[in-house]
């Protein structure tokens, strides 16, 4: 299925640091349990999808759901992580289940 | 945490995992080609999503005992009686009618 591009204002900007949600996941859910709660860094905006917590269930999917694509620091995600500090995993997570971090102005990027 | 029998990243598990390819069997490559044409756009029988939300719904039990194109085979099972493609018994039916054909020493 081809991705619809965002509209200008539509999306969250590349390197948008984001938590997320720790909310009750749909009955089918495409975010994975061990990254609720992580916190990451918008890598791509992928565009707008049909919605699979519908489509699973064979409704049209409508309205769509934006798809970014999120860089997680393993040691932000397994406990006593023991690998270099700079390794990372890739997640694809829709915007819904994404906050937005507002960054402290220390200053400091 | 609500997890689905799915949802197994990170999980501690026992022994490493198997990391081996095996030559995918004829058996293998007719599930995938009876899921390729369900999905299709012409066929439309239901959406892949569908295919991974019936795969959840399997018990932790038979997660575990069932191989990646055995979960396929059965969600494609359950989502064509959902969709009131076929009936639970036409299938029984048919799996008999082929289990007869095999005993029978025909292939």
């Amino acid at each position: 299925m081809t991705a619809v591009p965002p509209k200008p204002g539509q999306a969250m900007n590349i390197g948008t640091m984001v938590r997320v949600s720790t909310r009750k996941p749909e009955v089918h859910c495409r975010t994975p349990s061990y990254l609720r709660g992580a916190s990451g860094v918008v890598d791509e905006v992928v565009g707008f999808y049909r919605d699979p917590s519908l489509l699973a269930f064979h409704k049209p999917g409508l309205p769509m759901r934006l798809l970014y694509r999120v860089r997680f620091r393993h040691r932000d995600i397994w406990p006593n992580y023991m690998g270099n500090a700079a390794d990372s995993i890739l997640a694809d997570l829709y915007g819904d289940w994404l906050e937005p971090i507002q960054e402290q102005s220390n200053g400091q990027a | 945490m609500d997890r689905k029998v799915n949802d197994v990243g990170g999980l501690p598990r026992e022994g490493a995992l198997h990391l081996e390819e095996h030559p995918v069997t004829l058996h293998e490559k007719r599930i995938d080609a009876m899921l390729m044409l369900l999905t299709s756009p012409k066929v439309d029988a239901f959406k892949v999503d569908a295919l991974r939300r019936a795969i959840e719904h399997h018990t932790a039990d038979d997660y575990r005992k069932f191989g990646y194109y055995d979960k396929w085979i059965r969600a494609v099972r359950d989502l064509l009686i959902e969709q009131s493609i076929l009936t639970a018994a036409e299938i029984d039916a048919r799996i008999e009618q082929l289990k007869a054909r095999r005993a029978g020493g025909a292939t």
